[in-house]
């Protein structure tokens, strides 16, 4: 059991790790958990949709490269963009491609809703690779210009090519971005989220609206979905339709949410850590990263179908078990 | 005042007509059962008036006032709540947090996305209470699709109950039980509906005769006889469609 001191005191262990994290790592592993923290917030607004609510979408790189895209351009158009409201424009964009689309398809779910966001992801990757004088096709929008951030022009913080200095920004607003998604699963609106995931027609007859409300999880989770994207484009100095807008882009949150555990919130960000630290190591033999991950997310689905948190889980209950037999005979002899 | 009354109410699916003009008039206060064999449209009576079909001619009234094609949401909006004869609780969703889900309604808590729900005292002392009301606060953490047939049948009623309905229609409520869990589930329908009005659907005959004090008679969609139950116990048309020599 967890009390509040061991909290706090957790918690403030995490946070001075983050803190002196590049210092402890250097470089290389400092732009690793950057990348680490992108993903896991877009895996965890995928899991807004597909464990909390019981959506699977199949085109959630729409809004990742939607943000990208946007913010991207945001700062190379626009004279005296700066990064904030560059990330904020790549949210806004994600958001209102969300709520064109949630009209038409909070109407389906199951196969149909997994479908739809197929032909629609698609279709924002062909358009990205057609309106070539606006995305730049293949070759996307690369080097754009990335401001340093100034704060009331009394602070002002280096950017571009400094990878220490981003890796705080990713961190503040990704953990926002999490701490904000977490607490909607707390509010009562989070609840009835989880009521239509186990039964949409009971929700219905408890009075709460069933498409209004998958319409408003659906922009939330585009949107946070959005702020990742945002950050990784910014991060990498480039936004292009393979790297953040391809259907292999859909299916890394997927895949992080099955591994890690769809029912929880905290499922996917290990699924993402399991599988940066699993590709790391996997890449110090051989290149071929994709086999030795599709095997593994073959053995997950057969053996342990609830993911690592799942897993935990069985396991824990198979302590307390075990423990509560052993202290039972104790008390005997 | 007839809180419920269906004019003239028909329905089919795709050409099998169920409902042949159905006129129910349920009074307020009243515990009102229908009954009638299998496939004599009860259950579809259920979903035309309560926004599961939209009836294919006819109309509904709640409180004289049309409600026709209104949605299951609107409904429970308006007053009127519903169980189901299938057990539909939230089966990952602790005992505790199904009933909260019709408590935040009552009180149209609905987008609320800036206050921990968790922290909303009057809600969880409520649903508390409802929960000992139907004595399954020793069950407040469990899943509700691991607890026992009864006790989901008791979260089920207690999940219509909790919205705070004054028109209350039970689809079967008994269906399944023991006959030691159907007396339990008697006893609690009879004190969870004091002062509202309730329309039942039962093919427990006992139960009927036990908790309602007008039945309707449904057979092959229409109205066979309406009436006090002995009125309808004595009725020789109930007697030859339905009942038959039964000793009620």
């Amino acid at each position: 059991m967890m009390n509040k001191t061991m909290k706090m005191v957790f918690w403030i262990v995490l946070l001075l790790i983050l803190v002196f994290y590049p210092r402890l790592f250097g470089i290389y592993y400092t732009n690793l958990f950057v990348s680490f923290a992108v993903f896991a917030v877009f895996a965890v607004s995928l899991n807004m949709l597909l464990g909390y609510t019981g959506l699977l979408s199949f085109g959630h790189a729409m809004f990742f490269g939607t943000g990208g895209y946007a913010t991207a351009l945001a700062l190379k158009h626009i004279q005296g963009m700066t990064v904030l409201p560059a990330v904020g424009i790549g949210f806004l964009a994600a958001m209102i491609l969300a709520l064109v689309l949630c009209p038409l398809v909070v109407r389906v779910s199951g196969t149909a809703f997994a479908m739809l966001h197929l032909a629609f992801g698609q279709l924002m990757y062909v358009l990205a690779l057609k309106f070539r004088n606006i995305t730049g096709g293949e070759d996307g929008i690369g080097n754009f210009p990335i401001p340093d951030l100034n704060f009331f022009g009394v602070i002002s913080i280096g950017m571009k090519g400094n990878p220490v200095n981003f890796y705080y920004l990713a961190l503040v607003i990704l953990g926002v971005s999490l701490w904000l998604m977490w607490f909607l699963t707390k509010t009562p609106f989070g609840q009835i989220q989880t009521g239509i995931r186990d039964n949409a027609k009971r929700i219905d007859y408890l009075g709460y609206k069933v498409p209004q409300t998958k319409a408003v999880v659906y922009v939330i989770s585009g949107a946070f979905a959005g702020i990742a994207g945002s950050v990784y484009g910014l991060f990498h100095n480039l936004v292009s339709a393979d790297g953040s807008l391809g259907i292999l882009v859909s299916f890394v949150p997927i895949t992080a949410v099955m591994v890690g555990g769809m029912g929880s919130f905290f499922g996917p960000i290990w699924g993402t850590a399991i599988f940066q630290i699993i590709e790391e190591i996997v890449l110090r033999f051989t290149d071929r990263v994709e086999l030795v991950m599709g095997l593994m997310l073959i053995l997950i689905i057969m053996f342990a179908p609830r993911g690592f948190t799942g897993l935990v889980n069985t396991l824990k209950m198979k302590w307390q078990a075990y423990a509560a037999v052993r202290s039972g005979m104790e008390k005997k002899t | 005042m007839n809180v419920l009354e269906t004019r003239d109410l028909h329905h089919d699916f795709s050409g099998l007509k169920v409902l042949f003009g159905v006129n129910l008039q349920v009074r307020e206060g009243e515990r009102h059962a229908v009954i009638g064999p299998n496939g004599a449209g009860k259950t579809t009576l259920f979903n035309t008036i309560t926004g599961t079909y939209h009836p294919s001619g006819g109309d509904v009234f709640y409180k004289e006032k049309k409600i026709t094609g209104y949605k299951p949401h609107e409904l429970v909006r308006i007053g009127i709540g519903r169980s189901f004869q299938i057990t539909s609780t939230f089966t990952r969703l602790t005992a505790f947090e199904n009933i909260r889900l019709a408590i935040l309604s009552k009180h149209g808590i609905r987008f609320n996305l800036f206050r921990n729900v968790n922290k909303m005292k009057e809600v969880t002392e409520e649903t508390e209470a409802m929960l000992e009301r139907v004595n399954l606060i020793g069950e407040r953490d469990i899943p509700a699709g691991m607890l026992s047939y009864g006790k989901s049948r008791a979260l089920e009623i207690s999940m219509a109950m909790a919205t705070d309905p004054e028109l209350v229609l039970l689809d079967e409520f008994a269906a399944g039980m023991s006959r030691d869990e159907t007396h339990n589930a008697v006893e609690l329908i009879r004190k969870m509906t004091t002062g509202k009005t309730v329309v039942i659907i039962e093919h427990d005959m006992d139960v009927v005769f036990s908790l309602a004090d007008k039945i309707t008679v449904l057979h092959y969609g229409k109205i066979l006889a309406t009436g006090t139950p002995d009125e309808i116990r004595r009725n020789p048309d109930v007697k030859d469609a339905y009942l038959g020599d039964l000793e009620v």
